[in-house]
């Protein structure tokens, strides 16, 4: 039987004292505590500068914006408290609702095909298919592109006469309003997305793929497994973890989307493609009204909280799983 | 410097002795001491922070000016910085927040209301500026300028350039149709409607060329371009008590009209443009529309995109097609020189020199960056290099005839509200009245987000 999993503390304090014996093994009692609270002091004094970054930088703010989302502040004038009204007018603002809908439509579908495209590109560079190798170092290129460039890029290429439509005239598909219709403006948005990410994706599914031992798939051959059946019964439970990983890690990533939707729609048309960083920034340095982005910001803030939570629960049993 | 001695004053030498010049010395020491307390502080160094926007001639030729101004005045530092078009507001509401605003800056003339009703401009000393009187200052502008910079007796912006919208013909297409560029010229509405049907040319359900384009690239040109539509109509943006009238039977008459030449006419896909931020005229300079609605557009700019229409000439700006034939009018609007309400008053003094030197030459202001139009009536147009610019005519009577954008501390959400209106409309077929009413009803709620503060 294993031993309990000692806790933080107590890890520092056995480290501390595995340091001291290596330092000098017949240290006497009173030197040794007086070495660990030195170790600790320089500890402190390490981290300090880090701690006060990220309360200057990332706390301070974040404390800030939710005090500023129960105040009216036009940017010009002092803030003045409002207590719950920009979120009881985001309430009865339809605008708030559809971006609102957007960024959980935009998630969903780019989080769910960037893991199919991934996983499929990896099983493809893993097949030992000639050339899966270089075409993954291609994919990995769209990885590498500003993203400002990618998005002025595809949307020329989604033109009504723009490049994609005119491949698809070849194939006999009509002229497809890409970004200029309501119903095809969010799905060519989830394309450029997936286009990005999954490459990135890719990567740590091979990762992954390699990481499995070849055993296993020799075994289930033994036993009689066909293809589909040692992907069904080996490969996918051993990447579950992974998988899980990609998908709350890429939804993270489409939660915060703001340059794809911004440079080729503009948001439109109509609110087609308006997500909720979008307004965001629309309300905040387009309108001066910096409380009710304030609010809309902690709401942003809320969906990614929920991501991340279940990202962590998601770690500490893959964590649990590897310990047992 | 020297003070002459006054005449006749002699300085006898036989007295001139050893005490006499102890005596002169210190005297003289005491007179430049007293002297040098004025000389010290018209020398002494004043930083100005100063911000205007980006733009291939304007900047470049403000610049200018503050350079020279600086030469002439060594004390005054003036440090100059500029931001894209569209940023410039958003840099200027965060320096306000932040303490960070330059003392002086160029705001776009739709922005002025946001900056008067926060109490951020200084008003202007017009005396400083050369001018006897608010009268004076008001009867020498053109007066879309004047409605937006001068309030309650005061005036709160020096203008720069001020000017209106013409429609641009492609003349050589009017002539491969049959149509004479000056006579065919539409005059109304349903005329341009009819020409841009004559203009079109389409292969099955592909235009290969559009006859007429309306801008659908951004909310603010989307504004310019409706703005006069809806006030030719007799419309309004709201009524008395700030209320949106825009879903009113003008408002519908306005949207009516600006949805014809693609619905009524065939002659525009409203999907189909390469117009982009820094170029909106890209469609009709690539001559893939042949009519369109733009600024006064600086040769540069023609040469830069299609070399051929620039050198052949085959152009022509004319002005808008009206609900009355002939009647048409655009929008107008132009660019103040402001200063900051927080501004120190020795640096608002400074400002006011410094503008009062910028326009100071008007000519040339024009030369350096024609074929935008002064906000000045007189004092440039005399001019024989100014006479002499082809259209220029055009130019100034679209200027004068012009109206302003709605000025309202929420141009920004009803811009971007009309935008997303003539989208829905334009772009998916949305029924008029029902997009207006939905469009009135968000205009009003950011009303009253606005009123609630």
């Amino acid at each position: 039987m294993q031993p309990p999993n000692p806790s933080v503390a107590d890890r520092t304090g056995i480290l501390a004292g595995r340091a001291a014996m290596i330092v000098r093994p017949a240290m006497p009692v009173r030197r040794r505590a007086h070495f660990r609270r030195r170790i600790q002091l320089w500890g402190a004094v390490f981290v300090t500068p880090t701690l006060l970054f990220f309360a200057v930088f990332k706390y301070g703010p974040m404390l800030w914006a939710m005090w500023l989302s129960l105040n009216a502040y036009d940017m010009m004038s002092a803030p003045h408290f409002i207590g719950l009204g920009n979120y009881r007018s985001l309430m009865a603002d339809p605008i708030f609702w559809h971006a609102l809908s957007n960024t959980l439509v935009y998630i969903a579908g780019s989080t769910t095909l960037i893991t199919l495209v991934a996983l499929g590109l990896a099983l493809a560079v893993n097949s030992a298919v000639p050339g899966a190798r270089q075409c993954m170092m291609l994919m990995y290129l769209t990885n590498l592109m500003p993203i400002i460039a990618v998005c002025l890029v595809w949307r020329f290429l989604f033109l009504p006469y723009g490049l994609v439509n005119e491949l698809l005239h070849l194939v006999g598909i009509g002229r497809i309003d890409w970004l200029t219709s309501t119903t095809m403006a969010m799905p060519a948005i989830i394309i450029v997305t997936v286009w990005r990410f999954a490459p990135y994706f890719m990567v740590v599914f091979l990762a992954s793929l390699l990481a499995i031992p070849a055993d296993y798939y020799e075994a289930a051959e033994l036993d009689g497994a066909g293809a589909v059946s040692r992907f069904r019964h080996v490969t996918l439970p051993l990447l579950a973890p992974m998988t899980f990983f990609v998908i709350v890690v890429s939804a993270l990533l489409c939660a915060r989307i703001f340059l794809m939707p911004y440079v080729m729609t503009g948001g439109g048309p109509g609110n087609a493609t308006r997500v909720l960083s979008m307004l965001i920034y629309e309300t905040g340095f387009s309108y001066l009204k910096m409380g009710r982005a304030a609010a809309i910001s902690v709401v942003l803030f809320g969906i990614m909280l929920v991501f991340t939570l279940a990202q962590m629960r998601l770690f500490l049993r893959a964590e649990q799983s590897v310990s047992r | 410097m020297k003070t002459p001695l006054p005449s006749g004053h002699r300085v006898p030498s036989r007295q001139f002795g050893r005490r006499a010049a102890l005596r002169m010395a210190a005297g003289a020491s005491a007179g430049a001491a007293l002297a040098a307390t004025p000389l010290a502080q018209a020398a002494a160094p004043i930083d100005i922070s100063f911000w205007t926007f980006d733009n291939p001639q304007q900047r470049p030729w403000l610049q200018k000016r503050v350079q020279l101004y600086m030469a002439q005045h060594p004390n005054v530092r003036v440090s100059f910085q500029w931001f894209a078009f569209a940023d410039l507001g958003k840099k200027l509401s965060v320096g306000f927040a932040t303490g960070t605003a330059p003392d002086g800056f160029v705001s776009q003339d739709w922005f002025m209301p946001t900056w008067l009703s926060k109490n951020l401009l200084a008003p202007l000393d017009l005396q400083r500026l050369g001018y006897a009187s608010l009268d004076a200052f008001r009867s020498s502008l053109t007066p879309a300028f004047v409605a937006g910079a001068v309030q309650d007796g005061k005036a709160y912006g020096y203008p720069l350039w001020f000017y209106g919208y013409v429609n641009y013909l492609n003349t050589k297409q009017f002539h491969e149709v049959g149509l004479d560029p000056v006579k065919d010229a539409p005059q109304s509405w349903d005329q341009l409607g009819e020409v841009a049907k004559r203009l079109t040319i389409k292969k099955g359900n592909r235009f290969v060329r559009q006859g007429f384009k309306f801008a659908m690239h951004a909310a603010q040109w989307t504004m310019i371009q409706f703005n006069p539509i809806l006030l030719q109509c007799g419309g309004t943006w709201f009524d008395a008590t700030g209320k949106s009238t825009v879903n009113n039977a003008a408002g519908f008459k306005a949207m009516t009209i600006r949805a014809s030449i693609a619905r009524k006419y065939g002659a525009e896909d409203p999907a189909d443009s390469i117009a982009t931020n820094p170029i909106p005229q890209m469609d009709w300079l690539k001559e893939r529309c042949s009519m369109f609605f733009s600024h006064p557009l600086p040769m540069a700019t023609i040469e830069s995109q299609n070399p051929t229409m620039a050198a052949q000439r085959y152009f022509r700006p004319v002005q808008w097609p009206g609900v009355v034939p002939g009647k048409g009018f655009s929008t107008t609007y132009g660019f103040n020189l402001v200063i900051n309400m927080h501004a120190p008053k020795h640096k608002q003094e400074v400002l006011h020199d410094l503008y009062r030197f910028i326009m100071s030459d008007p000519v040339d202001c024009w030369k350096a960056t024609a074929p935008f139009p002064l906000a000045l009536k007189g004092g440039w147009l005399d001019d024989p290099a100014v006479k002499n610019y082809p259209f220029l005519h055009e130019f100034i009577r679209a200027r004068d005839t012009g109206v302003f954008l709605p000025r309202t501390v929420i141009f920004n959400e009803l811009a971007d509200t009309m935008h997303r209106t003539v989208q829905k409309i334009m772009l998916n077929n949305a029924d008029i009245q029902k997009s207006l009413d939905v469009a009135a009803a968000e205009i009003d709620r950011a009303t009253a987000q606005s009123k609630r503060g």
